[in-house]
């Protein structure tokens, strides 16, 4: 096992900043010197570090610096981590400054979700190259544990092994490998679905657009959140940065997606990005009395509205089910219904299940790595597991034939379906139904 | 008489918040049962045979669900999760946290009686129904609630604060210093097994021996007493379910390495955390009719405490894990820091304690810990642990109590 005793991390004023220098100091139980701009706003973070793993006994551990002792800091550490803004400029000239003087024996590494991990690579000294890489947490690790591991041409392959099995046993992370390509592997499917759900919001304007969509994808489908409520959550600036990234280097058959519809530039462009601004796709109204109230922007008249209590027939009765346990008479609900809400929400739920195993294929080293990132890093469902649910209710393989026959010749899904390994997770406890009565 | 065989069972993910996900009791029912059965190699159908033949009985096994749910008559639910069990016998056994264990004991009781073939036990409790201090209320009924719970906040934390307070004062010679590092490496212990484990609650969780003897601050606050946070179990969600069958049944299925319930113990100390420490006072253990419950297992089974490679105990606080290690024999009475300094019941340890994480580190979901204790046996002494797995385990012992060690039930499970 490495042993990482000092650990440097860049940018911790960020969300997720912060959050993973709360993990190498409690699980890794290394010193963390954590790293800002501004060493005020620094000092002012470690509580809430302390706090993102629950654990006063890690402050101890906490130590705040600037980046004018960057080059001591580095100097002394085992491995140092940059999560500064997702800018390639700022990052490379960190990379470069880190490069100078880290230790021959340390591990460096960047938590880019999506940024070319060997461009970075190269601004390291060659001797340095081999060991820095792509490490992609999500937020909130502590919630959510994994961890997508890049390496480059460079790599030295002992030390991403030995890399590998600390962030694995040590950090108690999932640790999947994945190629150095645009958003990697977990944003990469989850966001071709809450793109294409965006995409299909504004399709569907007349129908409610927004909160039309998101009735018809939530918990109730396998997640947590309804995707559009996550995109708000995560903020508009960020899934554009991740669209955009996938939209310009990829070229699979998804790739049309990717692009961002009008209304929602027009949203990023007059600041409303999101819960982090006050608003976006949502905004919570609240009330002197406390009260609140959520709502949503209407597309098709550009004001925020009251979010409407859809009530479709085919998600009712799979609540109904859900609540009982009932898992394939659920899906038997969704897959025989005709009408246009579980048409849509079935086709996503299909495209998911298609474009994760076409994105492992592509840049990961085994069909359960999209199981794994999903599940990990999204809470949702994975498409696995996804396949083993609607197998309940139905014949999956023709079901795709039947409704995604574009879909089904251009991802070469006969291929891509022809031997489903088991999934290694549950399904169940991934549909939600959204409702209890006590 | 009969022997008792456990064919398997099954266990849903202590992680889940039911609650969150909509659920209510029947699904978690519906789940844990279908796997159960599964596990064990049977079906509804299998279910509806016997039961033509009156062969088969249910035994569930649940603390208090007329509080966390609004429901009683938990027997009948069965009927709920599959037309199969129309007609089959079944009742719900209550003992506080050693209910599950009750309805084993049942359960084993009747097909040591060759009354049936095949029992089913489920033990169960929905406890994220209500908030911390309402649920902190609801166990207090485990207690003599009118004397002992009634308006108090947090009442159980506060009795096994209690019980470490006795610890000290019974044995003048343990440190309290050491005393308390202790507990907190028994909470450590737990936590870092649940690791392992993949259907513990807290297998995602922080904890090491500086957060565990922090105790007092904004993340490890008090609880009870000297006790904080860190030395308590869980609220927890969970079902689990035991398959256990006659010799008979084993030979009609040619089944074979099943493990048989070799010997069991069950006593019932003074309802009162005062009385039980009045009348233990001439003993040298702690809990001394914990202590009996032990020897009468070991007894009824012909085993001694060498021949246990694993297990199972009633970590719902540090301070009776601690009480656990002399009462099973593992140390001498006043000794049990020795079990703890010594790494004995370390996972890699000569007799490795709660390599599931035990309450602590899987869960307390309180109607299910027996059922889900002796689950942990089998998977051990079959091989089947997985990731947790205590290599060549033949023999394993577990220990479940009901309210202040008031109920105490050992059962040992082997080959």
């Amino acid at each position: 096992m490495l042993n990482i005793r000092t650990v440097t991390v860049i940018g911790v004023t960020g969300t997720m900043g912060a959050n993973i220098a709360g993990i190498f100091a409690s699980f890794g139980n290394a010193k963390v010197y954590c790293l800002g701009r501004d060493l005020e706003k620094v000092r002012k973070t470690i509580p809430r570090i302390v706090q993102s793993v629950r654990a006063d006994a890690i402050a101890k551990n906490l130590i705040p610096a600037d980046f004018s002792m960057l080059e001591t800091c580095v100097a002394e550490s085992d491995l140092v981590f940059e999560s500064a803004r997702e800018d390639m400029a700022v990052k490379k000239e960190i990379a470069a400054r880190v490069g100078r003087v880290l230790q021959p024996h340390a591990i460096s590494g960047t938590g880019s979700s999506g940024l070319s991990i060997t461009e970075i690579a190269e601004c390291y000294p060659a001797e340095k190259r081999g060991r820095f890489f792509g490490i992609h947490l999500f937020n909130p690790p502590y919630m959510l544990p994994l961890c997508e591991l890049t390496g480059t041409k460079y790599t030295e392959p002992g030390t991403k092994a030995s890399l590998k099995a600390y962030l694995r046993d040590k950090l108690i992370r999932v640790v999947v490998e994945v190629r150095d390509s645009p958003a990697f592997m977990a944003n990469r499917i989850g966001f071709q679905f809450i793109n294409e759900a965006l995409r299909c919001a504004d399709q569907y304007r007349d129908n409610g657009g927004i909160d039309y969509i998101d009735a018809l994808l939530g918990p109730f489908t396998g997640r947590a959140m309804a995707p559009l409520m996550t995109s708000d959550f995560v903020g508009l600036d960020i899934h554009l940065a991740i669209v955009d990234n996938l939209y310009e280097n990829t070229r699979d058959y998804a790739r049309e997606t990717f692009l961002l519809p009008g209304f929602a530039q027009g949203l990023i462009d007059t600041g409303r990005l999101g819960r982090k601004s006050g608003g976006g796709l949502y905004q919570q109204v609240k009330y002197e009395n406390g009260f609140r109230r959520l709502t949503v922007y209407d597309i098709k008249s550009g004001l925020y509205r009251d979010v409407i209590p859809y009530v479709f027939p085919f998600a009712d009765k799979m609540k109904r089910c859900l609540q009982e346990g009932d898992y394939a008479e659920a899906f038997r609900h969704l897959v025989n219904n005709s009408s246009q809400e579980a048409e849509i929400c079935l086709s996503f739920l299909l495209k998911y299940i298609l474009y994760s195993l076409y994105v492992a294929r592509e840049v990961g080293d085994s069909t359960g790595a999209a199981d794994d990132v999903m599940a990990m890093g999204f809470n949702w469902c994975p498409p696995l597991a996804l396949y083993e649910a609607l197998s309940t209710a139905a014949d999956v393989p023709a079901l795709i034939r039947d409704r995604l026959p574009e879909i089904w010749e251009a991802s070469d899904a006969a291929a891509l379906l022809s031997d489903i390994p088991p999934s290694q997770y549950d399904y169940r406890r991934y549909f939600k139904s959204g409702r209890l009565t006590k | 008489m009969n022997r008792v065989f456990m064919l398997g069972g099954a266990q849903t993910d202590f992680e889940r918040n039911w609650k969150k996900e909509g659920k209510g009791m029947v699904a978690m029912l519906k789940e844990a049962v279908a796997d159960g059965l599964s596990d064990a190699g049977l079906s509804f159908e299998d279910i509806r045979a016997l039961n033509r033949e009156n062969r088969v009985a249910c035994f569930v096994g649940n603390f208090i669900a007329e509080k966390y749910t609004e429901q009683g008559h938990l027997g009948a639910f069965l009927t709920e999760v599959d037309p199969a069990f129309y007609g089959v016998p079944s009742a719900r056994y209550e003992a506080a946290c050693a209910s599950s264990s009750a309805a084993i004991d049942a359960a084993a009781t009747k097909i040591r009686a060759a009354d049936y073939d095949l029992a089913l036990v489920v033990g169960w409790e929905l406890m994220k129904t209500v908030d911390s201090s309402v649920g902190a209320d609801y166990l207090g009924r485990a207690a003599y609630y009118r004397k002992e719970a009634q308006g108090i906040e947090m009442p159980f934390p506060k009795l096994f604060g209690k019980l470490a307070d006795e610890t000290l004062r019974k044995y003048p010679a343990l440190d309290e210093k050491r005393y308390m590092e202790d507990l907190a490496r028994i909470s450590c212990l737990n936590y870092a097994n649940a690791k392992r484990n993949p259907r513990a609650q807290t297998r995602k969780w922080f904890m090491n021996l500086d957060q565990a003897n922090s105790r007092g601050t904004a993340t490890n606050p008090l609880v009870g007493g000297r006790l904080a946070v860190s030395d308590c179990s869980q609220v927890t969600d969970g079902a689990a379910v035991v398959v256990l069958a006659s010799e008979r049944f084993v030979r009609e299925r040619n089944l074979s390495g099943k493990p048989v319930i070799r010997g069991y113990g069950h006593r019932v100390a003074p309802l009162l955390f005062e009385k039980k420490m009045d009348e233990g006072k001439a003993s040298p253990w702690l809990l001394p009719w914990t202590r009996q419950t032990a020897l009468d297992a070991y007894r009824r089974s012909g085993l001694t405490v060498e021949d246990i490679d694993v297990f199972e105990v009633h970590d719902c606080f540090t301070s009776s894990e601690y009480a656990a290690f002399s009462a099973l024999g593992l140390t001498e009475p006043g000794e049990e820091y020795r079990a703890v300094e010594s790494g004995l019941i370390d996972f890699n340890g000569k007799k490795p304690v709660n390599p599931s994480g035990g309450l602590i580190g899987c869960g307390h979901p309180v109607g299910a810990s027996g059922a889900r204790m002796l689950l942990d046996l089998y998977r051990q002494v079959t091989g089947t642990a997985g990731g947790y797995q205590v290599p060549g385990a033949r023999n394993g012992m577990m220990l479940n109590i009901g309210g202040t060690a008031t109920t105490n039930y050992v059962f040992i499970l082997g080959r």
